[in-house]
Parts: structure tokens; C-alpha cells; sequence
């Protein structure tokens, strides 16, 4: 802090202007560097079928294998909200009461023995799937009902119904679209919500959902691109509907090789997408996310493996934070950098200098080398002459034009 | 005395989560350090060694107990009922601290929290078939629910806050039991019946939600309250699929909660939990080639309707036990059958050979057999065997079967009056409600009716609550008794009505009806309008239909309960206790579909989209027609066409013309024009910056 202080003097601007800034800029700076120094300390799962009725079983199926498979990979029951939009196991339809399976084979009854459901049927809805998001509920609902993540925590947010172009459906009669998405996720980020956050989806043209996303640390996969369908994977001729989506159906194959301690990355689950089984393009979203996929294990969204801190006493908290120091010199840098564009230029967008340190403003560099040069030139008197000398031709020349 | 230490992962505990705690490194070590204990000094010798030779801290339980019951009922409709009874009692805790053994935590908070005095949850899927499966005794009455989720609960709160702690109960409880209980927070689903339901002060709340779904994830937490979960004991059974295979499951939850001081024995709080199931058991899996015969009762046990057995008991548990119930209907006939073969005269009821007699066989010896007194009638009794299932281990489990020999018929007791209510009348616009209630046979027989004023009267409590948005029209009450009009101030009693406010809450009527004894049926009509609803009102399967709540029908002149001759074993027993407890004959109605009017929901969008393009045609039309000026516009057009050359194409041609010699013509009126002009100043400026960098460049 000192350090920046310094060299805002160096610059000599007035006193209250660089007071002005470095408020500006350190709350910027200090917000980024305290969002990408915060530990990981909990893994959520938000999952959300929104459809309604018998005859999109496979969507509620989706949101199951889904359930097991983050339960099964380590978040427990309470940092997960499942939000499903009707009722299949107990549905009169269904010929297996109080069973939901993802495949003909019926090996694996995914409503199991120890299900629970935090919104169902009616309560499925826009408002509410807001609401768990951006955490503004009323005072009396429960805690098993909110989403109770801080600012570390690395939240999956998968959904799956019926969708289209930049919206999803929610129960056939309320839309959820990609600006609310964005909007939500926005105000997660400001709330200090999230430190990561996956959104994966399901539907039709799910890539579109993405398209309004500006908030950093959200990585998001949708199941195909605009203009395509997400078709599902098989019927099961004894339950009498399909029971699992294509994308889903590969994503879970992805995942049954894998228990807690694999570190299967999240590239290698991208690139297990293969077009032709899917029959729509799987789409990724990696702009807003700063790590490397290929280091990111997929544990770090689909189940709670965090790093521990082994501390020699038990009760002193003063704990060797050696990730975050080999962090700290890259960070300084990039806020070096920030920090010139920000006295040059005077205007920032939050948002949308990502990558400050490689892409520099032209003209900010060409005038900064043009402020250099200027200030090594000696024969300042004979460079004085000889603008005047030309100016006269010039003048001439123009005058002459423009009578 | 003990010490508990707990591992905290909250965000305040770990630093802001930057230490965690990883399970994964358990068992854990904990020392204690710069610990400092006052204590009382105990008597050494005799407490002491008490607790840790019994080394059951839990048998002590600070007072708490819990129990765990089933009991088993073959049905005249070859079904079999499961009857699962669990309760739970803890005293009365003036402390906030307070550890819980085997009482569940979350409940014994709900009841501080919310005051709540008395309170029932039940969740059920199915209807309870009051013809076959019998509507009088204190089974049917106590556990025969309404569809969906039905919820009552007395506050312990002056009048005006109990509306506040009743929304608050909901919500915790829609969290507690993963259900959408919530909804009954809305003023236009619950009300406070006065009258008829239960004897309240105000502070009673009645809410019901028809179209709940209720599966595994609502007996789950409800299991969770048991100490045993369902891993141990007789919720081991609890099967999921079996259990949602049956024909009627209502789980049930009861709690009563008295301030201390009042009675020493029940103050406290306790809970109750029950689940009831009607299965029917699958014939071909006993083996049996009974199955030809379609009247011969199909042969079951318990590990044929549920597949699982009894693994022994819940340790933790006072007592673990498995009933038989056999009802009078099904008594009577066996003792008819029996005298009609006189060769068996000498197996009697109250003899051990019950359980092998020639109509059916016990597979297990029962430990008791109670036989109900009835002292009013001498018609026969019904039978409980009773088994303990303390015995029986992982290694030798419990399974009870019930093997049929000859084919019995029966039927089981009915309520007084059967009742029935449909809808009549149709389109969209109006209809009519009517209950029927028809007397059963078992009423005939029945001289428990009253008389009163030397006339002689049946009581009928009815409750009734409708949606607002069934507009219920309470001056067109129409009674009939043995169809019959009659004028309503004979029949009805009493009557209460809050008529529904709009979108404020619903409207509830009760009734007290005195029928003559000798009717056989009776029956009541009213009119009503169907409202409109606000599109967003509307939910997402709108074309389904709106469900009324079921209706309940009291006999509070009758009573349901079963008298057991006084035996030590019964008061130990909570289901046989309860079943002596008195108790009136409750039974509900069917839950009525009403098709109301359903707009188009892809409307709204169509009623946009046109207005919106004729507004623009209109307005647009309008605006080019009043706004328009010919030669303005030709005007701008000309300016547009000469400026639409480039500047540089422009200088070039001013350049020609300057050097043919020749004046351009000016397409736009030029400015006065004067040498010191701010246009030539800003020349000026420009050639000289321009020389300066060329110079300082290529200088």
C-alpha cells in the first residue's frame, strides 16, 4: 500500500486527486486480490430439474444421477439444494414407487433411502430459484433451504429442462433467461457468494444461457450451442419414457470411474464430450475463470476436497500461507500495471480488463514513450526554429484553399 | 457427570474457513487444558458405581423414553395393515442447554420456539376405504388422514400472535420434513375452526394442502426423529418401495407439550409417530396354491409384505413390540365357523389354541392375548396377540406369518353414518356441493345415540373450509334426511360460517346437526360460483383442476375406544393405551377436483403482440401524417447527397477547381467569413504540432 502511495506522489497530482484514486484503486485491487487469495472452504451444489409432468421423467432422472453423484463424491446433504419440480418416485405412473432409475437396466435406484428435497413441485419456480441464488429469503424459511455459501466456496449450479434461445423453462410457465442468470450471478459475486462457480446445463441451446455471464470466476458448460437440441439418451420400454439426456448420460459416465481421490481434471471431462455420441456440441465457457483447466480437479466442483493446513499448535492461528505467497509477486504486477492505466486514462471498466498486463491500451503506450522522449530532447531552441519554418508553408498552403 | 466437547466447522470457528477440519483425518484427539471444575461432592459409594456398572447413561436418559410398536391387521378386502406406533416423551427443561438423549433435538426446539401446545402433521397418499377397512375404532379414527398433508396446531401465544407463529411453525416445518408445508403460511389456506374440530380458545390453526406428493423424502427426516433411525428395531422394515407399493401410507406425527407444574406425569414434551400401511400381500410368494381360490384369504408374513424381517429390537428402546389384531367382525365369524363344526368345540377363545385353530394358523407363539371387554353389548370382541421382539437377534430375526385354512368372510365395523360428498351441476361458471350421509349397518345395532327430551338424536359435527375462490352461497343450504326436505332449524343444531374474503382467507363452515335416530340417510347442499383467479395465481398444471379439502364428519356421541380388561402389560404399552383412550368417531370425505375456468396462457403474450403492432400502424401513421414537411425534407436530402462525398474527395475537387481557376459552387450557405476565425486559429495549432513531431522524428 505504501508503495502505491509513493508513486502516486511521484506523479505529483494534488493531494485530494490521488486520495480520490487510491480509494478507487485500492478498493478495486484489494476486492480482486482478496477474491483469488480466499480459500477454498466449502463445496454447494444447487441441482434443478424444472419440469413438470410424467412425461419429463428423464429430467428429474438428470438431477438425480446428478444428486448421487456430488453426494457420492463428498458434499453432504446440507450443502446441497435440490430443487425438483414434480413428484416421479410416488407418481401414480410410476410402476416403481419410490424409485427413479437412469438406465433400462434398472441397477441403480437413484431416490435410494436417504433422499432429501429441499423445493419441490409448486415452490420450483423463477422467484424462488433466485432467491436460493442471491440469498434474499424471507426471515422465517429455513436454513435447510438457503444456500449458505461464503466467499470461498466453490458452488456447482446444474440445471436441466426444457430450453431455448437465451431462456429455460421453468414448470411450462415461468422462463428464467440468460439476463436474469447473469444478473444473479452477478449480485452473488458482489455479495461475496462464491469464490468459483460451475454452471452446468442441460437443455436445448444451452450455450445461450451463458451468453450474458460477466462475472469472474464462473466457468460454465452447456450441453449444445444455439440452434441445437439436446436430445436424451434412451427410452425404457417398462417405465414407458426416456430416462436420461444424452449430455447427462456421458457426464455420469465420466464420473462412475471416479471416486474422491482421482484428480481427474475438468479438461478431461470437457474433451469427454464427444459430438456424434451427444449429437449436439457440447460448449464451454473458460473466459471468466482465471485457472487452468488442465490443474482443475473436477473434485473441485463435484465433490468437497479441500486442501488442509496441518498447524504445529493447536489454538495459534498465525498458519504458513505458502500457496498464497508464490501467488503474490504476479499479483503485484498486474496491480502495477492497473494502476498507471488507471492515472492515464481515468476511466475503468470493472469488468471487462481481464487480462490488463498483455493488452495495454496503444495509444496509452505510445504517449507514455512520446512523454520520455520528450522529456531527453536538449536542443529544444533549434526544434522550436524548425516548426516555425515549416508552419509558413503550411499556413500558406491552407489559407490559399479554404478562400 | 460427563463432558461433551463438539468439532466445530462453522465460519466463526475456523478462522473465516481458512482452517478447516477434514473428516477424513478422524478419530480425533482432544485434550482439555487450563480447565477448572466445581462440583458438587457426590456420596461415593452408592451412585457412583450405579452408573458406570449399568454404564447405560442412555437407559437413564435424563427421563426420556421412547418405545416402538407395530401392529398387524388381516383386512376383509385381503389387504393387511401395518400399524407403526413410535413414541418419544422428555420432560419438561426450564434450561435452554439442555442435552438430548433419545428425544429428537429438532422437535424438542420447534416446541420452545414456536410455544406450540399440541400440534399433528400427517402426510398421506391414498384413501382410507371406511366400507372395507372399518371406520370405527380408534385406528381408522386416529390414523385415517386426508390425502396430501393435513396440519393442526394449538399455540400457546395470546390470540393476536398466533397467526405470526403459526407461519413460522410452517416454514420450519417444510424444512424439517422436505415438503412445500409452507404454502399453509398463506392466510388463504388455514383457518381456525371453533366449533367442531377441537375444543380451542382461539389458538388453533387448521390448515390443509390436498395435492402434496409424499414419498421418500418425507418418511425419511420423519425416521431421523427416531433414535434407531430405521437401522435398528422395527422401522427396519420400513422398506421404501414396499411401503409405496401399498394402497393407503399416512405418516403421522403428533406432539403434546405441557408447561410443568401442571402434572407431574405429562408434563413435558411428548411425541408421537406413526405410520400406517395398507398392503396388499403378493399370495404367489408364499408358495401356497391357495390362489386358485379367489375367497380364501391370501397367506402372509412379515417378510412377504415388506421383504425384510425384524432384526431385533432398538436397544435403546423401553419396549419393542409386534401386535396381531383380529377385529370383532372377523372374531365373530371364526366363532360362528367354530360352532357350526362341533368336533372343535373344545378349542375355545380363551384357551391357548387360538393360534392353531382350524381356520388359521400363527407362526409365532404369542407372549399374550388380550381380549377387548365390552361391557355395553354382548357381541363378540376383537383379539390382539401380542409378541415380544426383545428375543430376537440379527442372527434370529423376527418374522410373523399368518397362514389361512379355510376361507372367512367379514366385515369390519363401520362409523354410524358412511359419508360421501361429490359435486353436482356443471360448466364453468357454477355448482353445488353436496354431502351425503348414509347410515351403515352397524348404527342400527348401536344404542348409543342419545336422548334427549324424550326424543332421540343422533349428533353429526360437520367442518367444512373451501377456497376462496369457490364462492360457497350459505343462504342455500338445502337439508334432506331420508330424502326428504326439511327445514334447517330442525336439523341443524348449531351453525358457524366465515364466509371467504377474496384472496384473504378461505371460507369454513361447521356445523352441529341433531339427526332423528331412525333416519337412514341424510343429505346437505350448497350452492356456490366459481371465481376468477389472476394469471399469476394460477399454478403450472391449471388444466388439472382445484381440489377441495376433505370435509370432516365427528360423531362425538360415539366413542372410539377399546376396553381391555386391567392388566399391568397395557399401560406399558403406548398403542394399547391409546387405543383405550377416548377418543370420538372421526371420519374424512373425499377431496373434490373442481375444473375451474382457465385462460389461455399463451394469451397474454398473443394480446400483447397485437396491440402492440396496431399501436404502431396507428400512432406511426399518425405521427408521419401530422409531422411531415415536403420541402424539408427534400432539403435535407440535397444537404445529404452533397455531403455524402468524403472530406478528402472534397479538398481534391476544391483543388481542381482552384487550379483551373474557376469558383466551385457552394452547396451549403456559407458562414461570414473573417481571417481571425477560430477554424484558422485551430489550423494553425495543427500544422504546428504536425511540424513539431516531424521534426522531432526525423530531426
Amino acid at each position: 500500500m505504501m508503495v502505491r502511495y509513493k508513486m502516486h506522489n511521484s506523479f505529483g497530482f494534488k493531494s485530494l486527486a490521488a486520495m480520490l484514486l487510491l480509494l478507487i484503486l485500492s478498493s478495486s485491487t484489494s476486492y480482486r486480490a482478496s477474491a483469488e487469495t480466499t480459500m477454498h472452504t466449502n463445496n454447494w451444489a444447487v441441482l434443478v430439474c424444472t419440469s413438470r409432468f410424467w412425461f419429463n421423467y428423464r429430467h428429474m432422472a438428470n438431477t438425480l444421477s446428478l444428486y448421487r453423484t456430488v453426494k457420492r463424491l463428498g458434499i453432504p446433504d446440507e450443502r446441497i439444494i435440490l430443487m425438483l419440480a414434480d413428484d416421479m418416485a410416488c407418481n401414480a405412473r410410476n410402476k416403481y414407487p419410490a424409485q427413479v432409475f437412469n438406465n433400462e437396466n434398472h441397477k441403480l435406484n437413484l431416490y435410494g433411502d436417504n433422499v432429501e428435497v429441499d423445493y419441490r413441485g409448486y415452490e420450483v419456480t423463477v422467484e424462488n430459484f433466485l432467491r436460493v441464488l442471491t440469498g434474499r429469503h424471507e426471515a422465517a424459511v429455513p436454513r435447510s433451504k438457503r444456500l449458505l455459501s461464503d466467499e470461498g466456496s466453490h458452488i456447482l449450479l446444474y440445471m436441466t429442462g426444457h430450453g431455448g434461445d437465451e431462456f429455460l423453462k421453468f414448470q411450462d410457465s415461468e422462463e428464467l433467461q440468460s439476463h436474469d442468470l447473469a444478473d444473479a450471478v452477478k449480485q452473488m459475486k458482489e455479495k461475496h457468494r462464491f469464490k468459483e462457480l460451475l454452471i452446468m446445463v442441460d437443455t436445448c441451446q444451452a450455450a445461450t444461457l451463458f451468453s450474458q455471464l460477466h462475472s469472474l470466476g464462473v466457468l460454465a458448460i452447456g450441453s449444445s450451442m444455439k440452434g441445437e437440441n439436446s436430445y436424451s439418451h434412451h427410452l425404457d420400454s417398462d417405465v414407458g419414457v426416456s430416462v436420461v439426456d444424452r449430455f447427462t448420460f456421458y457426464t455420469l459416465a465420466f464420473f462412475e470411474k471416479l471416486n474422491m481421490y482421482d484428480n481427474a481434471s475438468l479438461s478431461s471431462l470437457f474433451t469427454s464430450y464427444n459430438p456424434t455420441l451427444l449429437m449436439s456440441t457440447a460448449y464451454y465457457r473458460t473466459d471468466l475463470y482465471q485457472r487452468k483447466l488442465e490443474e482443475v480437479p473436477v473434485t473441485n466442483f463435484f465433490g468437497s476436497v479441500m486442501e488442509t493446513i496441518h498447524t504445529d499448535s493447536a489454538y495459534r492461528t498465525t498458519f504458513s500461507r505458502k500457496t498464497s505467497e508464490t501467488i503474490m509477486p504476479l499479483q503485484q504486477s498486474v496491480e502495477h500495471d492497473e494502476s498507471r492505466q488507471l492515472i492515464n486514462s481515468n476511466v475503468q471498466d470493472q469488468t471487462s480488463d481481464t487480462k490488463i498486463e498483455d493488452k495495454q491500451c496503444p495509444f496509452t503506450r505510445r504517449w507514455n514513450a512520446f512523454q520520455d522522449k520528450l522529456e531527453k530532447i536538449e536542443r529544444i531552441d533549434s526544434l522550436v526554429n524548425y516548426g516555425l519554418i515549416i508552419m509558413f508553408p503550411l499556413l500558406l498552403i491552407s489559407t490559399w484553399l479554404s478562400r | 457427570m460427563q463432558i461433551e466437547a463438539s468439532l466445530w466447522n462453522a465460519s466463526w470457528a475456523t478462522d473465516g474457513g481458512r482452517m478447516q477440519i477434514s473428516l477424513s483425518y478422524a478419530p480425533f484427539e482432544a485434550r482439555y487444558r487450563g480447565f477448572d471444575v466445581a462440583r458438587c461432592s457426590v456420596d461415593k459409594s452408592s451412585d457412583m458405581n450405579q452408573f458406570s456398572s449399568s454404564g447405560s447413561v442412555l437407559k437413564q436418559g435424563g427421563g426420556e423414553e421412547f418405545s416402538e410398536e407395530l401392529l398387524l391387521k388381516p383386512f376383509p378386502d385381503r389387504k393387511v395393515l401395518a400399524h407403526f406406533h413410535f413414541q418419544s416423551r422428555a420432560p419438561h427443561s426450564s434450561s435452554h442447554g439442555r442435552h438430548h438423549h433419545l428425544f429428537p433435538k429438532a422437535i424438542a426446539q420447534l416446541v420452545k420456539k414456536f410455544r406450540v401446545k399440541e400440534m399433528e402433521l400427517s402426510f398421506t397418499q391414498g384413501r382410507w376405504r371406511y366400507e372395507q377397512w372399518g371406520g370405527f375404532d380408534p385406528l381408522s379414527s386416529n390414523n385415517a388422514k386426508p390425502p396430501g398433508v393435513e396440519l393442526w396446531a394449538v399455540f400457546d401465544v395470546p390470540q393476536s400472535l398466533v397467526d405470526v407463529y403459526w407461519r413460522n411453525l410452517t416454514h420450519t416445518l417444510s424444512g424439517l420434513f422436505c415438503a412445500s408445508i409452507n404454502f399453509l403460511e398463506s392466510s388463504t389456506t388455514y383457518s381456525a375452526p371453533e366449533l367442531t374440530f377441537k375444543p380451542s380458545f382461539g389458538n388453533l390453526r387448521y390448515g390443509t394442502l390436498p395435492r402434496e406428493a409424499v414419498c421418500t423424502e418425507n418418511l425419511t427426516p420423519w425416521l431421523k426423529l427416531l433414535p434407531c433411525r430405521d437401522k435398528a428395531g422395527l422401522s427396519a422394515l420400513m422398506d421404501r418401495p414396499s411401503i409405496y407399493r401399498g394402497f393407503y401410507h399416512s405418516q403421522r406425527l403428533r406432539l403434546t407439550s405441557s408447561e410443568s407444574g401442571s402434572d407431574e406425569v405429562d408434563s413435558g414434551i411428548g411425541l408421537e409417530q406413526t405410520l400406517t400401511v395398507v398392503l396388499q400381500p403378493s399370495s404367489w410368494r408364499t408358495g401356497k396354491t391357495y390362489s386358485v381360490e379367489t375367497n380364501i384369504q391370501p397367506s402372509w408374513s412379515i417378510s412377504s409384505i415388506f421383504g425384510r424381517n425384524i432384526p431385533g429390537k432398538c436397544v435403546i428402546a423401553k419396549s419393542s413390540n409386534v401386535y396381531l389384531h383380529l377385529d370383532n367382525g372377523l372374531v365373530g365369524e371364526l366363532k360362528n365357523l367354530e360352532r357350526e363344526n362341533a368336533k372343535y368345540v373344545a378349542n375355545t377363545f380363551e384357551s391357548e389354541g387360538f393360534q392353531s385353530n382350524h381356520a388359521f394358523k400363527i407362526s409365532v407363539t404369542p407372549d399374550k392375548v388380550f381380549e377387548e371387554v365390552d361391557y355395553l353389548h354382548g357381541k363378540s370382541t376383537s383379539v390382539i396377540y401380542g409378541f415380544s421382539v426383545e428375543k430376537y437377534s440379527d442372527s434370529q430375526p423376527f418374522d410373523l406369518g399368518l397362514t389361512w385354512k379355510i376361507p372367512v368372510v367379514w366385515s369390519c365395523q363401520q362409523a354410524p353414518l358412511h359419508a360421501s360428498r361429490f359435486l353436482m351441476g356443471s360448466g364453468n361458471e357454477r355448482g353445488a356441493i353436496a354431502i351425503s350421509l348414509e347410515s351403515t349397518e352397524s348404527s342400527e345395532g348401536l344404542p348409543t345415540s342419545h336422548i334427549i327430551d324424550g326424543r332421540c338424536e343422533l349428533r353429526v359435527d360437520i367442518f367444512q373450509v373451501v377456497p376462496w375462490y369457490i364462492k360457497v352461497y350459505f343462504h342455500t343450504l338445502q337439508v334432506f334426511v331420508d330424502k326428504q326436505p326439511r327445514a334447517m332449524a330442525d336439523v341443524v343444531d348449531k351453525i358457524r360460517v366465515s364466509p371467504s374474503k377474496d384472496k384473504v382467507s378461505p371460507g369454513v363452515m361447521e356445523m352441529i346437526l341433531k339427526l332423528p335416530c331412525g333416519s337412514k340417510s341424510a343429505a346437505f347442499s350448497l350452492e356456490f360460483d366459481k371465481g376468477f383467479l389472476h394469471i399469476d395465481e394460477y399454478p403450472p398444471d391449471a388444466n388439472q383442476g382445484f381440489d377441495i379439502p376433505s370435509a370432516l364428519i365427528s360423531f362425538p356421541s360415539f366413542n372410539a375406544r377399546m376396553n381391555f380388561s386391567e392388566d399391568e402389560f397395557l399401560n406399558n404399552s403406548p398403542i394399547l393405551s391409546k387405543f383405550q383412550e377416548t377418543s370420538p368417531v372421526l371420519s374424512y370425505t373425499e377431496v373434490l377436483l373442481i375444473p375451474l375456468t382457465t385462460p389461455d396462457f399463451s394469451m397474454p403474450y398473443n394480446v400483447i403482440t397485437i396491440t402492440c403492432t396496431v399501436f404502431a400502424l396507428y400512432f406511426g401513421s399518425l405521427l408521419n401524417v401530422l409531422r411531415r414537411r415536403v420541402d424539408e425534407e427534400e432539403r435535407i436530402l440535397r444537404s445529404r447527397a452533397g455531403r455524402k462525398a468524403g472530406w478528402i474527395s472534397q479538398l481534391l475537387s476544391r483543388l481542381s477547381a482552384k487550379l483551373r481557376g474557376r469558383p466551385q459552387e457552394q452547396p451549403t450557405s456559407s458562414l461570414p467569413y473573417s481571417f481571425i476565425s477560430f477554424r484558422l486559429v485551430l489550423k494553425i495549432l495543427l500544422v504546428a504540432s504536425i511540424a513539431v513531431t516531424w521534426q522531432y522524428y526525423f530531426g
